[in-house]
Formats: structure tokens, sequence, C-alpha cells
């Protein structure tokens, strides 16, 4: 890390006393000048609601903010501590032990809602049956972490669509805790229809794990204490609602119209070579950056050769896609190679999937954002920077 | 406690025998003059529609890049353009909190940024307003909602510094009474007043284009 120099903290101390605290974190002016002004806003509310509950703490907003900024120079991501974070129109609440919403994964977001609408406009076309509009639309969002995508996704989509169904799934408890509390923050505020509550469901579930036979009766029995795995939690929660439209299919797993997930993608080198920055790596929760290789027996049965450790919950969500025949399946990836390696690793696996499945169209994938121009409208890096991958039938 | 000059309007309300009104509603009709509401004197033209193909909308990381991947330093940015084929950069999985939108007016080359909250739909929000302020005030000049906000805004202030001084010079008046002669000081003031008045409407009119 480049040292700042002298001049620059001098003249950030003439501004103000707390921006050469805030400035070892930011490293730049500019986004320390930012930081210090958010901080500053809720020091001020912060004091004005404790003395308007007339709470033991009567400390002043100056203490506050000092306090904040000595935090924050010793790494303490923001978002934790300001407890929030905006998410498209929605506020995510954060707190330690759950990754934070990043803007690269709202991006997408937006992507994604753009083309399930699209998706169900080019449906309509096709087959003008009601039979469309009464099946809910069906998202699963894997990893959700703060429930971030599911609850955006819904705000997105629910004017278009009359039902949806959403399901996240994790495997952390705290993070399921935190997706159902900003489930209910953001109803309160109004961001979101009060219908979220019946139509998003959070469940605790592995999604590298996984059952030889994707069968709900021996899945249950086998299941006992140990977390479900996703086919389970499908079969579990899907079944009473849409028995119907999954047996006039045939298979044993409801078919979902869009799989969206940001997975661990982060190599166990790269976490400790330095390319993961010190306030990721010391204050977000590793189970949510780096995959899990070690530990996991069912790893090595997931992985083929060749495959990278960090690339492994890729190929375990395309396995998934095609069992549960998703229309649009969206994963975001750390880098542009990672997102050519997926990309490689579902050509691998298509043909299998014409043989088997009874798909019409052709599923093509493609990373985005793939064009310069593409990258700066939506916030990406050019060259570097988080891609995602998009893998839907027919494609453009 | 009733002061005398409402007496008679409050009699009258109530003892009218013409009146079809309620006697409260027409009490209150007469008191319009505690509740009139505050009217601006023309209303703001409604504010620029501007045309989604027009603009160009991207978001910027603050300073440098940002993303959860990101180039390291500049050094190494410089490297990895020099032999892109064979290096790969040294990436940073980070979290920038910064979220600045940059909009673009395509016809007037007019280029806003904003990055006032946290927020991204939130900036893009106000750099729209913004933005369509600034285009508007390009085409239609003084007669744009800017400039006659800022006119508004300029006449109020006038009036109330007008207003401050008849007071001081009316308290000084009462201190040395029967000095001053009243038409003359009146006449005096006034012309002082004018004056100031058309310094602050040119240095007004200069700023308003500029902003």
């Amino acid at each position: 890390m480049p040292r700042i120099p002298t001049s620059l903290l001098l003249k950030a101390y003439r501004e103000n006393s707390l921006l050469p605290i805030l400035l070892k974190e930011c490293r730049s002016l500019d986004s320390a000048r930012n930081e210090l002004r958010w901080l500053r806003e809720r020091a001020v509310r912060d004091v004005q609601e404790h003395s308007r509950q007339a709470t033991r703490t009567r400390q002043g907003w100056r203490t506050r903010l000092r306090a904040m900024c000595h935090k924050r120079s010793r790494g303490v991501p923001l978002q934790y501590i300001l407890g929030d974070q905006p998410f498209g129109d929605l506020e995510i609440l954060c707190r330690r032990g759950v990754l934070i919403p990043r803007s690269d994964t709202e991006s997408y977001t937006y992507e994604a809602a753009r083309l399930v609408r699209q998706m169900a406009v080019e449906t309509c076309k096709d087959s003008p049956s009601p039979s469309g509009s009464k099946r809910p639309l069906r998202i699963l969002d894997l990893c959700t972490g703060t429930g971030c995508i599911a609850l955006l996704l819904h705000a997105l989509l629910a004017p278009q669509f009359e039902r949806i169904q959403i399901m996240g799934v994790d495997l952390s408890p705290i993070a399921l805790n935190l997706a159902q509390r900003n489930l209910e923050h953001n109803i309160g505020l109004d961001v979101l229809d009060r219908r979220a509550r019946e139509e998003i469901q959070f469940h605790r579930g592995d999604v590298l794990r996984r059952n030889g036979i994707a069968n709900p009766s021996t899945g249950t029995s086998a299941g006992g204490d140990a977390i479900p795995t996703v086919e389970e939690l499908l079969s579990q929660h899907t079944t009473q609602s849409e028995r119907d439209s999954k047996s006039s299919d045939g298979s044993p797993l409801p078919k979902i119209d869009l799989l969206i997930s940001n997975p661990p993608y982060i190599s166990h080198s790269d976490f400790h070579n330095g390319t993961t920055s010190r306030s990721v790596r010391l204050f977000e929760p590793r189970l949510a950056l780096v995959p899990r290789t070690d530990t996991n027996i069912d790893s090595n049965a997931i992985s083929q050769e060749g495959d990278k450790p960090e690339d492994i919950f890729y190929r375990r969500i395309l396995e998934l896609s095609q069992d549960v025949q998703a229309s649009l399946t969206i994963l975001e990836c750390g880098d542009k190679m990672q997102a050519e390696r997926v990309v490689e690793m579902f050509r691998g696996n298509s043909p299998a999937l014409g043989d088997g499945g009874e798909t019409d169209g052709v599923f093509t994938a493609e990373v985005w954002p793939a064009t310069e121009e593409d990258c700066l409208a939506n916030g990406f890096h050019v060259r570097d920077g988080s891609r995602c991958v998009i893998i839907r039938k027919g494609g453009c | 406690m009733l002061r005398p000059h409402l007496w008679p309007r409050i009699h009258r309300g109530f003892s009218s025998p013409h009146t079809s009104y309620a006697p409260s509603t027409s009490l209150l009709s007469r008191r319009s003059f505690t509740k009139s509401p505050i009217l601006l004197s023309k209303p703001l033209p409604a504010r620029l529609k501007l045309n989604d193909a027009d603009l160009t909308i991207s978001y910027l990381k603050g300073t440098g890049p940002g993303g959860q991947k990101i180039v390291r330093s500049q050094r190494n940015l410089i490297y990895a353009l020099q032999n892109t084929p064979k290096v790969t950069p040294l990436t940073n999985f980070q979290n920038k909190t910064n979220s600045a939108v940059q909009i673009i007016h395509g016809p007037s080359g007019i280029v806003v940024k904003c990055q006032a909250t946290r927020s991204r739909s939130q900036n893009e929000k106000i750099a729209r307003s913004l933005l369509a302020d600034k285009v508007e005030a390009q085409e239609k000049g003084d007669q744009s909602r800017v400039a006659l906000k800022a006119e508004a805004a300029r006449k109020k202030k006038a009036s109330k510094v007008k207003k401050a001084r008849r007071k001081y010079r009316d308290l000084e008046k009462g201190a040395e009474e029967g000095e001053v002669v009243d038409g003359d000081g009146d006449g005096d003031f006034d012309a002082n007043a004018n004056v100031d008045a058309r310094t602050t409407e040119t240095g007004t009119s200069e700023k308003s284009p500029s902003t």
C-alpha cells in the first residue's frame, strides 16, 4: 500500500481534524470527505434519537463521530459502522458475519430484472394462454447473505408480476436471520410490497451438498439433523402449492424461472496474498468469500478434473440449474477470467442438457458486461472487477 | 383576550340575519387575514423533462477503479496495460463505499456528477434534476426555472433589506425627534436602497447563467 504523502495529510488536517484518521482506510481525500459526511450525518441523527428517547448514553455527536472515525481507520467497513447499505431503492441492514452488498451486485440484479421482464414478454407472445400467468414467477437465490438480491428483485418485479415466489438459500444462520430482518425492515420503510412477506422465503441450506438421487422421500429421511440440500428445500417448499405443475413436468423438482447467485469465489491464495483488501479480509466473513474446499468431502465429487478450487460453487450451481430447468441463470464471478472459465464449464455440460432435458431452445452463455461501454454504464471496471455470467434460452 | 378592533367583525358575523352561512364559517372567512396562503405571484414553469435517449448515465466509483476486484496501484495498471496478454494484473477484492453517478446530456454536452448519498439510485435522481435545471437554464436563459427562482429570492432579499433599513431609520428618527425633515430623509434613503438593489441584481444576473 503506497504511503500517504505528508502534504496530503496536512491538507486534510487543515480541512478537518478527523480527515487524516479516515485517510488511513480511504486512501484518497475525496472518499474520506464523503465518508466523514456520511458518518457525521449518522452521528448527529443517532444522538438526536437518543436524546428523544432519553436513554442513558448522553454523549455528544462529536464524541460519537470521533469514535466512529477511529473504528473506520482500523478498517471496519463503513457499512458495519453505519449498520446499513443502500441497494437500489432498498436499505439493506448489515452486520458482522454477513457479506456487505456491493454495487456490482446491484447492477446485475437490475439486469436480471430486465431480462426476466423481457423473457415474460417473449413467452406471452409465443403462447398467449392464461396458464403462463397463472403460474407464479419462481426465483431461486443461492448464497443469499443479506437477502439483498431476493429483496431487490421482488421490489423491481412486483409491479409486473401478480405472483412471485422467491427462495433465498444460505448456509449461515446469522445471514438468514439478517435477511429476514431486512425483509421486515424494507416492508416497514414501504419500499417493498407487503406481499413480499409471503412471497419471499429464506431457508437454511447447503448449496454444495447434494443427495445422490433427487428424490424428496429419500432426501428427507437421509437428512436427519443435517443441513438440507437445495433439492430437498425445493421439493419441501414448493410441493404444497405447485404439485400440479410439478407432475405435468414429470421431473421431481419444480421449474425455476431465474436462478441467481453470488457465491463465494475468491481463491485461497488470493485471500492471503494481499489481493483481498485488509478491510474485507479482516471484517467480512470468510465463509462468504472463499469456497470451503478443505473441509468438505463432497467437493471432490462435485469438481471435475481441471476445475480450480475457487470455481467449485459454479460447477454445483450449473448442475442445479439443469435440474430445475432454469430459463435464466445469472452468476457473479470475481473477474473476466473466472467468468470465462464458468462459460467453458457450461459448454462442457451443455451436450448432456440437450440430450436429457426436454428443453426446446438452445441455451447460450455470455459474460456480462462484455463491452467497454456496458462496463462504464453499469459501474464495472473496464479491465478488472467482477463480471457475471448469464445463461439463457435462445440468447440474442 | 380579544383585541378591540376584532370586536365589530365578530359581532357582525354572529348577528347578521341575512347571511345564510353558519356563523362559524362566516367567522373563518372573515378571519382570512390571519391564514392567507402564501402564493407565488406566478407559478414556476414545470421542470424540464429530459429525453432518456439523450442521456448517457454512468456509475463511477469515486476516485480510481472500484468494485470487489480492482487494480491495486497505478504502477501495476500501467505495467499490466503494457503486457496485457502475458501478465495478469494484481487485483483486489474491495468494498468501495462510493457510488457517484455521472450523467452526460448528449445534445448540449452538459455533464453532471453527483455523489451526495451512498445510494446510487438516489444519486441518479439528484443528478437528473440538476441536469434538467442546467439544460433548461441554457435553453431559456432568464425565463428558466432556476433563473426565476433566483430572481424571486433576490427580490425577497432586497425588500427585506429595505424594510430593515427603514426600521432603523425610523428608530434613529425617534431618538432625535424633530431634527430631520421627513421628506428629505425619505428621498435620500430610497435612492440608496435602489442603488443597492441594482447592484445585487447585476451580481445575480451575472451569476445565474453560469450556474
